[in-house]
């Protein structure tokens, strides 16, 4: 019998073994990593002081939010919709309670921002209910009950002393040592305690979870309560900040925060991720952010340019999941 | 001259040379056996043939003529049909609609009578002539859908059928169903290629075994020239010794006692008493209830009542927490989907049920963690160099380890119940978790299993409690039982319970 040559042909797609999809994956980041850096360091005026601190304050208002989001995409919930919309509420709560003393009103602020996302975590807990539904209806019932409480107006505060929430420690931006915080509270429950490790089971196979004995509601319920006293936090810091709060203060974080989620490298389905991956996801996203701001790109651009960020995000981890 | 030959095939992956320099010859009227242990090459070889992979050197020919099969879609074209483990039949459509789907020579309206009379001819080759052709393939239990599949490459003139582990869900009867299609397919002069894992069916269905190790070709037999033994050494490249460790029977004190359990809708009035250091096996197919017995004793069937106390103490259902509590542990008859964190460590998985144990205000203790993931690691034979590996990385053998150890964890022996311990398991593997049933016996375990691999049952129980549609036909102890015996007790019992 004749030798035939068999065709070795091209395939449409990426196939690619485990190991070596995940050498290749490592390798996008690292150059894509340095690209950015270069692209950062060689904008003028990247550097200065001035600019490092908006960077930080950004980085700071988003990357609670974000790291809010971490627990709730671990557990296999993907998202919450409502975690900005709760950011503004949290800020309300904090500016319309500062009569009580600053650091009270920041406890309201926390209770309060835990309160709304503890019964959303709850309904998707206990009865399974769809989390990206139930996000939904819960944005809407925020805006709404905030409309009537306050008539639609913007909250100006009656107290002082909210130089704890601003200003600088040492040259860094107390913003930035309230986020810090939230990051090494944030990694530390989700690595080393048995919630944490509760969740990243429930979101790795809800099933096994539950036959492993595991109690996967109060597992989920946790997730979403952390995400909601994150969210109160960046609540907080912005309500200090601007000396007044709406409901348009935390609009869009959501969204900035799961890009900065996805572009961690924390999986979409659940399972694995961590809040530190997250610092640095929000931290590529506002480099980027500033440097467009830099260079004149509108406000447009910078969305424009996220989105085309998360999508090569979503495309890469699909290649890298792939068997 | 034969209908289908591979001759030297290679295939590489990357560095890993999955296939080397295979031949394999197949004539018309044989039922060929490709055994082999997990990552043998037999899927690989497989998917040369059907044009999913195309060969780094070698030569497919078709009746003599080497040809490039290009896509499965030219490999149909060719007569060459895989029936897939997951059924390409849409569930919603009707057995007619299904044989006819996607088939190119059929025009708009295929509901004419020479196609129903087409698919009717190739349904009763397959054995269901009965079967309206109007019928939901929804409705059809698995193995029906698969007989479908039959027919329907049938219809497309197919000489050569793949089948790759069609009966790893099925039940016996459906499983006699598939071999008296797969015997008359044979008769017809066709010629079928059949993987499996389960030895015993390479000699009751298949003429000839082709025996894949590690991507080479060991050798092809007729079936009537070796026995079991000679099979699995050539698989495995060494003797086995005995594939069931051999024990005695050391009945200890009651520790489960079941009664009236009901498990709605299958199951009523089970009764059960289990003592430690032995083995009690559930044995019945698909529907018999074994395994949602076990389920619902796990505490993972929400709507079961009944009596069932633990070493004396009466233990609530429909908890997962109290069975826990009560020391009863389970492994699950779907390994991927229940049983396994994939995506987690294998020492993440050996801990996960412990973690209350090695905690203190909920705060972990890591290296506690550590030091009794490599304890369990060890127990259950696992390479403790491969703690920090992905448990998706494992075999199926290996993973069915984890479950193994997972249970394993805490100071004193509980119950241990496991559905279909080895599914999907290979047959070295096997041995080893035969053994380590065994030792869970030794270590004052009390054992229950459901399976419905017969030789299984006989080979590792010391008593069997054979079930037919949630009824418990008979209970035998070691050395009563017989194949038949069971076998009849759990397809249609002919005393009534």
């Amino acid at each position: 019998m004749s030798d035939v040559p068999l065709r070795s042909r091209f395939r449409l797609g990426v196939r690619l073994g485990g190991a070596r999809a995940r050498h290749v994956v490592l390798a996008i980041r690292v150059i894509a990593g340095g690209g950015i850096a270069i692209f950062a360091l060689s904008t003028p005026g990247f550097t200065s002081p001035l600019s490092i601190n908006s960077l930080l304050n950004a980085i700071s208002f988003i990357g609670c939010v974000a790291v809010g989001m971490t627990f709730i995409t671990i557990t296999g919930n993907i998202m919450s919709l409502a975690l900005g919309a709760t950011v503004s509420a949290s800020a309300l709560v904090f500016l319309a309670s500062l009569s009580l003393g600053v650091f009270p009103a920041f406890l309201v602020a926390i209770l309060f921002g835990v309160v709304i996302t503890a019964v959303q975590g709850a309904l998707v807990g206990y009865i399974r209910a769809n989390p990206l539904l139930v996000s939904i209806a819960a944005l809407s019932l925020l805006i709404g009950g905030a409309a009537i409480a306050t008539g639609g107006q913007r909250i100006y505060p009656g107290g002082e002393g909210l130089q704890v929430f601003k200003g600088r420690v040492a040259g860094i931006p107390v913003e930035a040592l309230y986020f810090f915080g939230t990051v090494i509270i944030g990694q530390f429950v989700l690595s080393w305690t048995r919630i944490g490790r509760e969740m990243i089971m429930v979101g790795s196979n809800l099933r096994a979870a539950i036959a492993a004995g595991v109690n996967t509601a109060r597992a989920i319920t946790v997730a979403y309560v952390l995400a909601g006293a994150c969210s109160a936090v960046s609540g907080v810091l912005l309500a200090a900040r601007y000396g007044s709060g709406d409901m348009e203060l935390g609009t869009g974080y959501d969204y900035t925060a799961i890009a900065a989620v996805l572009v961690g490298g924390t999986a979409i389905g659940g399972g694995s991720g961590s809040v530190v991956r997250t610092l640095v996801g929000v931290t590529v996203i506002a480099i980027i952010a500033t440097v467009l701001l830099l260079r004149g790109f509108s406000q447009q651009w910078q969305y424009l340019i996220t989105g085309l960020i998360v999508l090569a995000v979503i495309m890469l981890h699909t290649i890298g999941e792939r068997r | 001259m034969p209908i289908l030959a591979v001759q030297g095939v290679t295939k590489r992956f990357g560095p890993n040379e999955v296939l080397k320099n295979v031949s394999v010859a197949l004539d018309a009227q044989e039922i060929r056996a490709i055994c082999g242990e997990n990552g043998a090459g037999k899927s690989t070889l497989v998917k040369i043939i059907t044009g999913v992979h195309s060969a780094d050197a070698g030569v497919v020919s078709v009746d003599g003529q080497p040809i490039e099969v290009r896509d499965p879609q030219h490999a149909q074209e060719l007569g060459i049909a895989l029936v897939a483990q997951e059924l390409s039949l849409a569930p919603a459509l009707s057995v007619l609609d299904n044989i006819w789907l996607g088939n190119r020579e059929v025009p708009l309206f295929h509901r004419r009578k020479e196609f129903r009379d087409r698919a009717r001819a190739a349904l009763e080759k397959v054995g269901l002539g009965d079967l309206p052709l109007e019928t939901p393939v929804s409705q059809l239990s698995i193995g029906r859908r698969q007989l479908v599949e039959l027919a329907r490459m049938l219809t497309r003139n197919a000489r050569v059928f793949i089948l790759d582990e069609p009966t790893a869900t099925l039940s016996d009867v459906e499983i006699e169903r598939i071999f008296s299609a797969l015997r008359a397919l044979k008769a017809e002069g066709k010629t079928v290629i059949y993987i499996t894992h389960r030895l015993g069916e390479v000699f009751q269905i298949c003429d000839s075994v082709t025996v894949l190790r590690n991507g080479e070709l060991v050798g092809t037999r007729r079936t009537d020239e070796i026995d079991r033994a000679h099979l699995m050494e050539m698989m495995l490249g060494r003797s086995l010794g005995e594939m069931y460790p051999r024990w005695e029977s050391k009945p200890g004190e009651p520790m489960l006692v079941v009664k009236n359990l009901a498990v709605p809708p299958v199951v009523q009035n089970f009764d059960l008493t289990a003592q430690r250091g032995m083995v009690i096996c559930l044995a019945g197919q698909v529907g018999s209830g074994a395994i949602e017995v076990l389920r619902a004793l796990a505490g993972l069937v929400h709507d079961a009542t009944g009596d069932v106390s633990v070493a004396g103490q009466a233990m609530p259902l429909r908890s997962v927490a109290a069975a826990q509590a009560a020391k009863v542990q389970f492994i699950s008859e779907d390994r991927a989907g229940e049983g396994v964190f994939l995506r987690l460590r294998v020492g993440e998985n050996l801990v996960a049920p412990r973690l209350a144990d090695h905690s203190r205000f909920g705060v972990l203790a890591r290296r506690g963690l550590r030091a009794s993931a490599a304890k369990l690691a060890e127990a259950v034979g696992v390479d403790r160099a491969r703690l920090r590996s992905q448990a998706d990385e494992l075999s199926g053998g290996n993973q069915q380890k984890l479950a193994f150890g997972r249970s394993l964890g805490g100071d004193q022996p509980g119950v241990l119940l496991m559905n279909e311990p080895t599914r999907g398991v290979d047959v070295g593997a096997r041995a080893e978790i035969y053994r380590l049933i065994r030792q869970f016996c030794d270590r004052g375990y009390c054992l229950v299993m459901a399976s419905s691999d017969i030789e299984e049952v006989l080979g590792t129980s010391d008593i069997i409690v054979s079930m037919y549609r949630g009824r418990q036909i008979a209970t035998y102890r070691r050395g009563e039982a017989d194949v038949q015996r069971v076998l009849a007790d759990i397809t249609h019992p002919v005393a009534a319970a």
